[in-house]
């Protein structure tokens, strides 16, 4: 039971932030607002952790509003479904400047060259790969659907062109869509720019599924 | 998601290290040091890929050791919020399951996990829509969302949901 108000807690306090951040919607919307941050209160004494939690959530959804309510006062279920403010990625604010953004099929590259090169230096018993580069490096491997990342790129470009920021192409490539609409779904700060991208993003989509590589391929 | 970034680090170094492998040396120890670790800013850091700069070093009053300003690239590995992945179930309990991608730990809680699966515990716990359909056990490939993350010294632990449109199991060990 305690796992569980934890966890609803971190719930409410993400949604208490984010009623604070909408802004726009604030008006039509205080009485809720006041009951998140209510939530948020009662729990903020209970852990220095917490709070440190809940100051950095970014701006997120009503999802998380509608927990809230549910850790407090009895479920409320119809909230849930009203995710009118979806979780948006925020690459761009939350990292610095000099920072790119990798496919995991790039990085798979990559990361596949640096372990080839250890082998030749693993004489040296000092220099060990942690078992955080095994993770990541087979996480990098399982996950990535495409065996040549420049031509992705190449088909991904267009997009840049028609206003994606380069953490939204990167997803695109990981999570390899099949439709227009499970795009705008999983990537909901790509709606803005819908009736731009609709179009470019169908030919893109259609060359990534050409581009794939099965599934199973990197297994056999 | 992962990142291309440039870091810079002190690296102190002691004068027995000095010489004509005092570069390599300076390296293997950035390697020792900053591989594996994580930070909230950047993820995990990876792997190193390269060294943009080696800056001049500076003596430390009465140690004798050495600080040199290194600058360089790495590969670092860090979950967003609103970011949506693959992760594979390591383990499925009353309370939600938990997934694994990469280094990243994920947490879906069952208020988060569709209505329509119920728990069924078992030699195999696991999450099973009424009609059978579709199970979440060990080892299952779901793809969820990220909604929030908390980072420590040395691991990054995510609350992810499979609650919303196109997320949910892509791969099940049983059925495979």
């Amino acid at each position: 039971m305690g796992d569980k108000g934890g966890d609803n807690f971190w719930v409410a306090s993400a949604g208490g932030k984010s009623s604070m951040k909408t802004k726009p919607r604030k008006d039509d919307s205080s009485g809720k607002t006041k009951k998140a941050k209510k939530v948020q209160f009662e729990y903020e004494g209970a852990t220095q952790e917490n709070i440190m939690f809940s100051s950095k959530s970014g701006g997120k959804g009503d999802l998380r509003n509608g927990k809230g309510d549910k850790g407090s006062n009895g479920p409320r279920k119809t909230v849930v479904k009203k995710d009118t403010t979806p979780l948006e990625l925020l690459v761009e604010q939350e990292l610095p400047k000099n920072v790119n953004c990798m496919m995991d099929c790039e990085a798979a590259e990559i990361l596949e060259g640096i372990r080839d090169q250890m082998v030749l230096l693993s004489a040296d018993p000092a220099i060990k790969l942690p078992a955080s580069f095994d993770k990541a490096f087979e996480y990098a491997k399982v996950s990535s659907r495409f065996a040549d990342p420049q031509s992705v790129m190449q088909a991904l470009q267009i997009l840049r062109k028609h206003g994606a920021a380069e953490s939204e192409i990167c997803m695109i490539a990981n999570v390899c869509p099949e439709t227009t609409d499970e795009v705008f779904a999983l990537v909901p700060s790509l709606k803005v720019k819908k009736s731009r991208l609709a179009e470019p993003l169908k030919d893109v989509l259609k060359e990534l599924a050409m581009l794939k590589t099965t599934k199973d391929s990197p297994f056999a | 998601m992962f990142f291309h970034i440039v870091l810079e680090r002190n690296m102190q170094l002691h004068p027995r290290h000095f010489g004509r492998h005092l570069r390599d040396n300076l390296v293997s120890k950035l390697m020792k040091d900053v591989e594996g670790t994580c930070s909230g800013r950047h993820g995990f850091v990876v792997a190193i890929t390269g060294i943009e700069d080696i800056g001049k070093g500076l003596i430390r009053d009465g140690t004798g050791f050495v600080t040199f300003p290194v600058k360089y690239q790495c590969v670092v590995c860090r979950p967003f919020k609103g970011e949506i992945l693959e992760a594979v179930v390591t383990m499925v309990n009353k309370m939600g399951f938990f997934a694994e991608a990469g280094p990243v730990q994920i947490f879906v809680s069952n208020h988060l996990i569709p209505d329509d699966m119920e728990f069924q515990s078992g030699d195999t716990p696991n999450y099973t829509t009424s009609d059978g359909s579709v199970k979440i056990q060990k080892e299952s490939e779901v793809r969820l969302k990220i909604i929030g993350t908390r980072v420590d010294a040395t691991e990054i632990f995510c609350i992810g949901t499979i609650k919303d449109d196109f997320l949910g199991v892509i791969n099940d060990p049983a059925g495979a």
